[in-house]
């Protein structure tokens, strides 16, 4: 007889014969089940916010019931008061104006810094990126009184030039990291024909990482959407955005949570678009290029 | 001359960002050392009047602020310690190569980027002792009513469950992203020299995705000592729930005693300088 020693697969989850089917469909429980735990929160996000009164403070909890839509309309289109509809329009505004701007800049940051070596280039690398780690609550008090004294409270100028500073260190620290990995010949071949340094950044290297752009863009702007500490102390009414708008509810008395978590829902949705599309590059952005 | 036009190039790429940065960093470290130095109220009665030290002396006597940093330390070190253990099992469990298993990963991400504030909301109402789902479910389960927010360390408990459920999911997709950046030739060269499937994960595997786990750690731990929204949305800082942050902010903007919390945010900021110099040291300056 022919001993027939075929060596298995070279896997790193090996294991022995007929355990190996009911070792996948162990780990796969588990997969689930952490899934589960992941999304529940959001599945009872969603659904309150289609309940009405009723079923939201009912116990049990119901779990079957008609879902209604006028929370939404409640919380985005109400008559008098200020209905949410105007925090999103200012999230919005704050968001896309600190991304630009932030990407813009810190673009140019890290260009600076990844292709030209001067004394120190390091230590403000470092520092740009320790700016970064600067915990909010303890920076907001003295930024509080400068923002007072430059009259700029309760403005939305005032949260675009915190959130594109806070954003700059971010986007710097990523795409140097891009622009490292970009092939010096190209960039001398501009310069022989002629190109000067500020053009061959817009013309040749930035378009060059335009992925890295883009995907480093979507992070910022998650920062300056979510962003809800400066947000609070900053404005008082006319600039304020979502996250304050549902900062109200905390020690409210009277507890709305239908509105409030109709406009969870929506000032959840975009974020979620943007975590579904960036998966790949999360790892990358949120270790500052440590893991990829 | 082509020097020059150099350094102009140099000035116009850097220069607005480190303008930016030493007008919302560097001059607001400075002004809040000043503040701490000061009675300075919110309510602008007057102008400040110099303290000296008078701040830090009241600091290291207030039993609020020494627990706040005790009840600060205990929620970083729960919630990243049970984030890395759950998030490493996890990582190694997400890569086996069972159909599916990229999706569900995929779906598992999606608390990740979420606003933390919504995630407080949504808690707050899981917790909520007279019709939340979680105290529902541990009713249902014969637990009884679980006061869950408002019993002294169970709150705190509550707060680390909400930071876990968010941020588990990212330790998880980097420890994973480690995993596969290991190459094959390892666990060959290890399979050569005859190691066991044991010996390979601590001499192969451990050691070669300890630096990422170390990266996500510190990350981690820097963040969550940061984090206020959570405690604002379900606690406010009661039962036993008062960290840092929280105990700066209601001195700076409800007590309104501004030169008090800058004397905290201070100390603070020196903490998180710590842990940012441990990070910084382990990123990686690639020269081109």
């Amino acid at each position: 007889m022919r001993e027939a020693t075929i060596p298995p697969p070279a896997s790193r989850h090996r294991s022995v014969g007929h355990w190996r089917p009911l070792r996948t469909g162990g780990l796969l429980a588990v997969a689930v089940a952490f899934v589960g735990w992941c999304v529940f929160p959001f599945y009872i996000m969603i659904t309150t916010a289609l309940k009405t009164d009723p079923q939201i403070f009912a116990w049990p909890p119901v779990w079957l019931f008609h879902p209604v839509l006028r929370n939404m309309q409640n919380a985005f289109f109400v008559v008098g008061g200020r209905s949410a509809l105007f925090f999103l329009m200012n999230s919005i505004i704050v968001t896309a104006v600190s991304t630009i701007l932030a990407v813009l800049l810190g673009s140019m940051t890290a260009y600076g810094l990844a292709r030209f070596h001067f004394p120190g280039d390091r230590n403000i690398a470092f520092f740009i990126l320790s700016t970064r780690f600067a915990p909010p609550v303890a920076f907001v008090i003295p930024t509080y009184v400068l923002v007072e004294r430059v009259g700029l409270l309760d403005t939305r100028l005032a949260l675009i030039i915190v959130y594109t500073a806070a954003n700059v260190s971010f986007v710097t620290w990523i795409l140097r990291g891009f622009f490292v990995d970009i092939p010096k010949e190209i960039e001398e071949a501009a310069l022989v024909d002629g190109y000067r340094h500020i053009e061959i950044f817009w013309r040749v290297a930035l378009p060059l990482i335009k992925p890295g752009v883009i995907t480093t863009g979507i992070l910022c702007a998650v920062f300056s959407w979510n962003e809800f500490l400066y947000a609070m102390i900053l404005t008082q009414s006319r600039a304020s955005t979502l996250p304050v708008y549902l900062s109200q509810f905390s020690g409210s008395t009277t507890l709305v949570w239908d509105q409030y978590m109709a406009v969870g829902v929506i000032a959840v949705l975009p974020v979620l678009l943007a975590a579904w599309w960036l998966e790949k590059h999360l790892v990358r952005g949120m270790t500052f290029g440590a893991v990829r | 001359m082509q020097r020059t036009a150099l350094r102009a190039t140099l000035a116009v790429l850097i220069g607005p960002s480190l303008l930016l940065l030493t007008a919302l960093n560097v001059a607001p470290f400075f002004l809040g050392v000043y503040m701490s130095l000061y009675y300075w109220s919110l309510a602008n009665l007057g102008p400040p009047r110099f303290l000296g030290l008078l701040n830090y002396e009241y600091l290291f006597a207030d039993y609020r602020f020494i627990d706040s940093i005790k009840v600060s330390l205990l929620f970083v070190v729960l919630s990243v310690a049970t984030e890395l253990v759950l998030g490493t099992t996890l990582a190694f469990v997400f890569s086996s190569r069972a159909r599916g298993m990229a999706s569900l990963r995929r779906i598992s991400l999606l608390p990740v980027m979420v606003m933390p504030l919504v995630a407080g909301l949504v808690w707050f109402y899981l917790f909520n002792p007279t019709y939340g789902t979680v105290t529902w479910l541990c009713y249902a389960v014969g637990l009884g009513r679980i006061p869950f927010l408002t019993k002294d360390w169970l709150a705190l408990l509550c707060l680390v469950i909400a930071d876990v459920w968010q941020w588990t999911p990212l330790v998880m997709v980097v420890v994973f992203a480690a995993l596969q950046s290991i190459p094959e030739y390892c666990y060959e060269a290890g399979k050569m020299d005859g190691l066991s499937q044991r010996q390979m994960l601590w001499r192969i595997t451990l050691p070669l995705i300890r630096p990422a786990i170390v990266v996500i750690m510190i990350l981690r731990a820097i963040d969550s000592f940061r984090n206020i929204e959570l405690v604002y949305m379900m606690t406010r800082g009661g039962s036993g729930t008062e960290t840092l942050p929280w105990y700066i902010y209601s001195t700076a903007f409800i007590d309104g005693n501004l030169g008090s919390a800058a004397a905290m945010a201070v100390v603070m900021v020196l903490f998180v300088t710590v842990l940012t110099q441990f990070l910084v040291g382990r990123l990686r300056y690639r020269q081109a």
